[in-house]
């Protein structure tokens, strides 16, 4: 207020000045401030019911997106999903015509191979049983000088060339088998995919396109290698020493020579279907002493003790062998 | 009273009551009201800034649960992503290595994406890149399932097709394998009956008079009856793929011209008809016309029982094919 502003005072008949104290002052301000604020909620909640703000109107505009998204996605699942269950079907029908087995879970699918402790036992087990147990028949003999149908100095000269042997013995898979995709048929009584009837399978399948790659599991010589249109069609035998030999057959070429010394993990040949074979795959079978053994036992150096017990299942599962 | 207030007019020196024209007043409270309106925008501005209106909170409140669902549904995607994988696996390694097709170019599985913006319409909100993810991977894995699904199509066909080749191939020994095996394909200097030098195109089976004989593959008899060629009583069998099997100097035919067989058919009792020098079974195979050496199409491979279970095995499959 610009001017002095008086107010009659009816006590003592005189205009006393109005003084506002820096109290009244404060409270004024107070007032009017709580005022506009009461004001300022009215009238927003005014505008509010009538009006979108922009922030209101852009978040508005979100929602009804996503929503219409959303059921557009939602809708897609559904169909996909319908393909998907499809498309199971028919691979588990193919497996099945293809292989002549029950389809396994793929550990994709499962999420995982069981709990790690079951195979506990198998853990830290890096030697093939064949070492210990030639390593505790020597100690047996060291101390016992107990002389078997072997001479005494052959099994010394078996201790001395144990790491040889170590490098000698087949240990790894002889084609690459990622995720034992390509494990076929193994070792054992198997559906003969010509005559079928259960017939013994000196070896193991894996499955694979022409021209893969075949890799000697072991150091060793070339023995043997055939052409043939039957049987194991064209094949190689290659002699590791220590008693032990491994085939690999139905192959479409060779890449070694009769004579040869090789290294595990050279290439020898490649995957055919030369013989009495029904598809491309390798045929590999693993002779100790001449007789046919399981090779799935001797995969040690390339899979862990979980792919160890996985390979057993996919490869024992009762099935048509490709041979 | 009391609110009535007075200014002192100096120049006639008297209180003078404050009466307001009508007109202040009412510039007065138009001010007022402009005023508290100004400081109802500043509020309301500081307000929402500081909380947002129940309304905006609402609506936000709303996007997250959207989001929430969108993250459940994402986990489905990948869900069917995995799936997907492992069927492209099974393709790529299992499958079409064996049928010896070759894999689908990892190029034409995601061919149809990148190109023009399609998802302009997705531009321009807060949470555009989650809208533009979940519809691009949707879109990705419709695609992925329809490439798929056509590859397994292909494959089954093929499958199919890989079962009848094997059916039909020429596979077995046409007689047990108690009995041995006689003269091969070779060129023979002398011949057992005109003794002059002639290429022997067969596989000699020694067989004693009225031994069986079986289709060593599905096929359709195409000639059966008599050869005026030295082969006496004959069979021919058509397997497809250019592989003719012939059965000749027989004794007992048991299946006629046209007729269809499944490998494991008793066709024929052996015998010595035509120019044959003794009781056995001349074998021959024929592919686009030329002549192959038949020891390339059985092995020696099992005992007598196991050739006779195949034989029961082979005869009760053919009921059902």
């Amino acid at each position: 207020m610009p001017r002095t502003k008086y107010k009659f005072n009816p006590d003592s008949l005189s205009f006393d000045r109005v003084r506002l104290g820096v109290k009244a002052i404060l409270l004024r301000f107070l007032a009017y401030f709580i005022g506009t604020i009461i004001v300022a909620v009215i009238y927003w909640v005014i505008f509010a019911t009538f009006f979108d703000s922009p922030k209101e109107k852009a978040l508005e505009r979100e929602v009804a997106q996503l929503t219409i998204q959303y059921d557009l996605i939602h809708r897609e699942m559904v169909n996909v999903e319908n393909v998907l269950e499809d498309l199971q079907k028919t691979d588990d029908n193919l497996y099945r015509t293809i292989f002549e087995a029950e389809p396994i879970p793929a550990t994709l699918r499962e999420g995982g191979v069981g709990g790690v402790n079951r195979y506990e036992v198998l853990e830290g087990y890096n030697n093939s049983n064949l070492v210990i147990e030639t390593a505790g028949r020597l100690d047996k003999i060291r101390k016992k000088i107990y002389v078997q149908s072997k001479s005494f100095d052959d099994l010394i000269e078996l201790a001395m060339k144990k790491e040889e042997m170590l490098r000698a013995v087949p240990a790894i898979l002889p084609i690459s088998n990622k995720d034992l995709t390509r494990t076929a048929s193994g070792f054992g009584l198997r559906i003969h995919p010509i005559y079928k009837i259960i017939k013994f399978h000196s070896g193991m399948d894996f499955t694979a396109p022409a021209g893969t790659d075949v890799y000697s599991t072991g150091n060793g010589v070339i023995v043997s290698i055939q052409s043939s249109k039957r049987g194991l069609g064209n094949h190689i035998i290659i002699d590791h020493g220590f008693r032990y030999t491994s085939v690999y057959a139905h192959l479409s070429n060779f890449n070694v020579r009769v004579g040869q010394k090789v290294q595990r993990g050279d290439v020898i040949g490649f995957v055919g279907n030369t013989g009495t074979s029904v598809a491309n795959h390798l045929h590999y079978e693993i002779k100790l002493n001449g007789t046919n053994v399981d090779p799935v036992n001797y995969y040690f150096e390339d899979l862990t003790a979980a792919e160890y017990v996985r390979m057993i299942e996919i490869a024992s599962k009762t099935g048509q062998s490709f041979d | 009273m009391r609110n009535r207030k007075y200014v002192l007019d100096l120049a006639d020196v008297q209180y003078k009551l404050v009466i307001l024209h009508w007109k202040v007043k009412l510039l007065r409270l138009i001010l007022w009201f402009s005023v508290s309106v100004l400081m109802a925008v500043f509020y309301g501005t500081v307000f929402e800034n500081l909380f947002g209106s129940p309304k905006k909170r609402m609506l936000s409140q709303q996007v997250e649960n959207l989001k929430l669902q969108y993250s459940l549904i994402g986990r489905q995607l990948d869900n069917s992503m995995v799936c997907l994988n492992s069927f492209r696996l099974s393709d790529d390694i299992r499958y079409r290595p064996v049928l010896d097709m070759d894999a689908i170019p990892e190029s034409y599985r995601h061919a149809g994406f990148g190109g023009v913006d399609r998802f302009r319409d997705l531009r321009g909100y807060v949470n555009s890149d989650l809208l533009i993810s979940f519809r691009s991977k949707i879109e990705e894995i419709k695609n992925l399932a329809n490439v798929q699904d056509e590859s397994f199509k292909t494959i089954t066909e093929r499958s199919a097709e890989w079962k009848r080749e094997m059916d039909h191939q020429p596979m077995i020994s046409p007689v047990s394998v108690e009995f041995r095996l006689g003269d091969g394909y070779r060129f023979r200097e002398i011949h057992p009956v005109y003794g002059t030098p002639r290429m022997h195109y067969g596989q000699d089976f020694s067989v004693p008079y009225g031994t069986d004989i079986y289709a060593t593959g599905d096929g359709k008899v195409i000639e059966s009856g008599w050869n005026s060629n030295g082969f006496g009583n004959y069979i021919v069998i058509d397997h497809g793929y250019g592989l003719h099997s012939t059965y000749g100097h027989l004794s007992d035919i048991k299946v006629v011209k046209g007729m269809n067989v499944k490998r494991g058919d008793l066709i024929a009792l052996s015998g010595s008809t035509g120019t044959s020098s003794g009781p056995h079974l001349h074998y021959q195979i024929n592919q686009f016309g030329e002549h192959k050496n038949p020891i390339n199409f059985f092995n020696n491979d099992m005992s007598v029982e196991e050739y006779n279970e195949m034989i029961q095995a082979l005869g009760s499959i053919s009921k059902f094919r």
